[in-house]
């Protein structure tokens, strides 16, 4: 009982806690506030360790991944992007583009609260540890994607204004064209690494899992080209030395490709592969 | 606050006469004492490209201008060139008001120039070494330092580049993250291209290449930058390693025609190429700007980034003047408390007031005859601790400025009179 009442207080404290997020990374992006600039990364790791206790709970109080509705994956991806963007922010020592990024978690996370059902009635196959690794390794995946397409944009953005002479605020306070681009790539790798992981757990679980698999399931292609597409950019990039606005053009691109394949192909064609 | 500032900057005469009266640190060095033997009891002389200013404390009521103008005139023996009208001077509060102004930025040529702080740091820092800055010099530079990093810190006062030449160090880094890594080509030697090349040497450029048709002319450059020399026929062969070109020479037509451009482009995989063209005629097609990755700027792009940042730094000044006007007061407030009456006040009732709780605290001990007695005898015990103090303070006369207010803000501080003071009018 006291599982649930902190469930139910953390599932409305989240998007708050996120919203506040946001907008001390914006009071630090914009307004160039001193302590939001000493706090905000603080808070980020706060807020996900907080998140993190939520989702284990809600796992051990309803015996089963936080993976088995769209809502229950909303925060799941919330998290997904927060933590991807919190090793992205770590690994690049660029702190400027948080706001942008933390925008979708903020999304995420309002739309999951407001819908999410406590569900204890579940599939049997949605209990299975590997599940929970598969969902959540592919959704971390997909976190990354969705923060290099960011990261993509802002390049393209920035790239625009240079080139325009607009000096405003997109000149002045995000990172250079160059430590975008690393950016993008950086969170290409954890993705392709991730979508990789998600993958291996895919095929070990899913053949035992459901009678009717099959490995012409769309979903399971498109997931398989995706990974695929990502793959070939990062060996163009490291062996043929592609860099530039073409290269983040293409990380929009595969972004939308992968938005594509996740919604359309998942809801009209997809037979075994979904869960709720 | 008989402080007084007297000096020349460029508010007050050109560069010529400036220079002439530039001290170096040994000018200083050499003439601090005199004025120490002339009586004034502190003085700071700082000297900049900008600016060469002097700031004496004085025990008399007449600062003695005159003789402080010939003085600098004559250390430099500028009779011939300078005159008196061409310094300015500053008394009491103006005085400080002005250092302030000079230290956070807003007195400058170039508004929230960076260097003027470390300049006016090493002024003081000479004079402390040399013994002439004493107690007062010490609390009003720290006041100085104090404004000009708050300045920086609160403000905008000296972001954004005010040059063009280093507008184009700034956006280059906007588009490079590392330019340890990256080669630039300066192709002519005028003044902008050679500050451009400094301001990529300063900022860490991997590798400075200069070419010219002159060649004597880019072999003085490079020496002096250590750069490499291209010979002006070959430098398009090498276009293609090059991230940066600085182009600024006189030419008829284009030296760097759009195909130029797109044959370097094809072999970069989309590295950004940076373009800055300030030469006139300009001397790189324009159309080039419209080619993947080119990044191309001319003199008017440029201008317009710096004029940008211009008026962004201007827009800061009032903000300054309000950090000014409050450490002002903060130096007005601790100066009028060194001064031996209200220290004396101020000493008197801190004793009076322990005198007066701890009876209040403890008469009811006493018998009823006796507390009146009581009452005297301690305020004849407070009285007679305090004389002593109080005549010392009173008769400082024949001590040295520096002791007198040394032994004044010893006595505030051990009293905690200051706190004191603080805490009364919070409450």
């Amino acid at each position: 009982m006291e599982h649930i009442i902190i469930i139910d207080i953390l599932n409305i404290a989240l998007p708050l806690l996120y919203f506040l997020l946001v907008w001390v990374y914006g009071k630090a992006f914009f307004a160039d506030f001193p302590w939001a600039k000493e706090l905000k990364s603080k808070i980020l790791f706060g807020i996900i360790l907080i998140h993190f206790v939520y989702l284990l709970d809600r796992t051990f109080v309803f015996n089963h991944p936080p993976a088995t509705t769209i809502f229950e994956i909303l925060t799941l991806l919330a998290f997904s992007v927060a933590v991807s963007y919190a090793f992205i922010e770590r690994l690049s020592r660029a702190k400027e583009t948080g706001y942008f990024i933390l925008n979708i978690a903020f999304f995420f996370q309002i739309a999951s609260s407001l819908f999410i059902k406590d569900l204890l009635e579940v599939p049997d196959v949605l209990r299975n540890p590997l599940f929970g690794l598969h969902v959540t390794s592919a959704l971390l995946g997909y976190a990354a994607i969705t923060i290099s397409a960011v990261y993509g944009f802002l390049y393209l953005m920035l790239y625009h204004e240079i080139r325009a002479s607009k000096f405003g605020v997109i000149y002045k306070k995000l990172p250079n064209l160059e430590t975008l681009e690393r950016m993008s790539f950086i969170a290409i790798t954890m993705a392709f690494g991730l979508l990789s992981l998600a993958i291996l757990f895919g095929f070990i679980w899913l053949p035992k899992a459901f009678d009717d698999f099959s490995y012409l399931d769309p979903k399971l292609v498109g997931t398989l080209l995706i990974w695929a597409m990502y793959g070939t950019g990062i060996i163009a990039k490291k062996r043929g030395g592609w860099t530039g606005r073409k290269v983040m053009l293409l990380s929009v691109f595969g972004f939308v490709f992968t938005i594509f394949s996740m919604t359309v192909v998942n809801m009209l064609f997809s037979k075994f592969h979904n869960f709720h | 606050m008989n402080l007084l500032c007297i000096g020349i900057s460029h508010h007050t005469a050109p560069l010529e006469l400036r220079e002439r009266l530039w001290f170096s640190d040994d000018e200083i060095r050499a003439a601090m004492p005199k004025l120490k033997e002339a009586g004034f009891h502190e003085c700071v002389l700082f000297s900049t490209c900008n600016r060469t200013e002097l700031y004496v404390v004085t025990a008399e009521a007449d600062f003695r201008v005159d003789f402080l103008k010939k003085f600098l005139i004559e250390q430099k023996s500028a009779q011939s060139h300078v005159n008196e009208e061409n310094l300015f001077s500053y008394f009491a509060s103006g005085a400080a008001e002005h250092l302030f102004r000079v230290a956070s930025g807003i007195d400058s040529m170039i508004v929230g120039d960076v260097q003027i702080l470390s300049q006016v740091k090493s002024g003081f820092n000479l004079a402390l070494a040399t013994g002439t800055a004493g107690f007062f010099m010490n609390k009003l530079f720290q006041s100085a330092l104090h404004i000009g990093k708050r300045s920086r810190r609160e403000t905008h006062i000296s972001e954004g580049a005010v040059s063009v030449s280093y507008a184009a160090v700034e956006l280059a880094q906007r588009i490079f993250d590392d330019l340890g890594s990256k080669k630039a080509l300066v192709i002519g030697a005028g003044d902008t291209a050679q500050l451009t090349a400094k301001h990529l040497l300063g900022k860490g450029i991997g590798k400075l290449f200069i070419t010219n048709r002159t060649q004597e002319r880019a072999e003085l450059l490079a020496k002096m930058s250590g750069g490499t020399v291209i010979p002006f026929e070959h430098f398009t062969e090498r276009l293609a390693e090059i991230d940066i070109i600085i182009a600024s020479v006189n030419a008829d037509k284009y030296i760097l025609e759009k195909t130029d451009i797109e044959r370097m482009n094809k072999g970069r995989h989309g590295s950004a190429l940076f373009l800055i063209d300030i030469g006139m005629p300009r001397n790189i097609d324009p159309e080039a700007k419209e080619l993947d990755n080119v990044f191309l700027y001319d003199l008017d792009s440029l201008n317009g980034l710096v004029h940008e940042n211009v008026e962004k730094r201007e827009a800061e000044i009032p903000r300054i003047r309000e950090i000014i006007g409050e450490e002002l007061a903060i130096l007005f407030q601790w100066h009028s408390a060194l001064q031996a009456s209200p220290t004396i006040a101020a000493l008197t009732q801190l004793l009076e007031q322990i005198r007066k709780e701890e009876v209040e605290k403890n008469i009811h001990r006493f018998a009823p005859q006796d507390q009146e007695l009581i009452e005297l005898v301690t305020r004849r015990i407070v009285n007679k601790i305090l004389h002593t103090p109080i005549v010392n303070l009173k008769n400082g006369h024949d001590e040295s400025h520096n002791d007198r207010l040394t032994k004044i803000n010893i006595i505030r501080k051990l009293f905690g009179l200051d706190a004191r003071k603080e805490r009364s009018h919070a409450g």
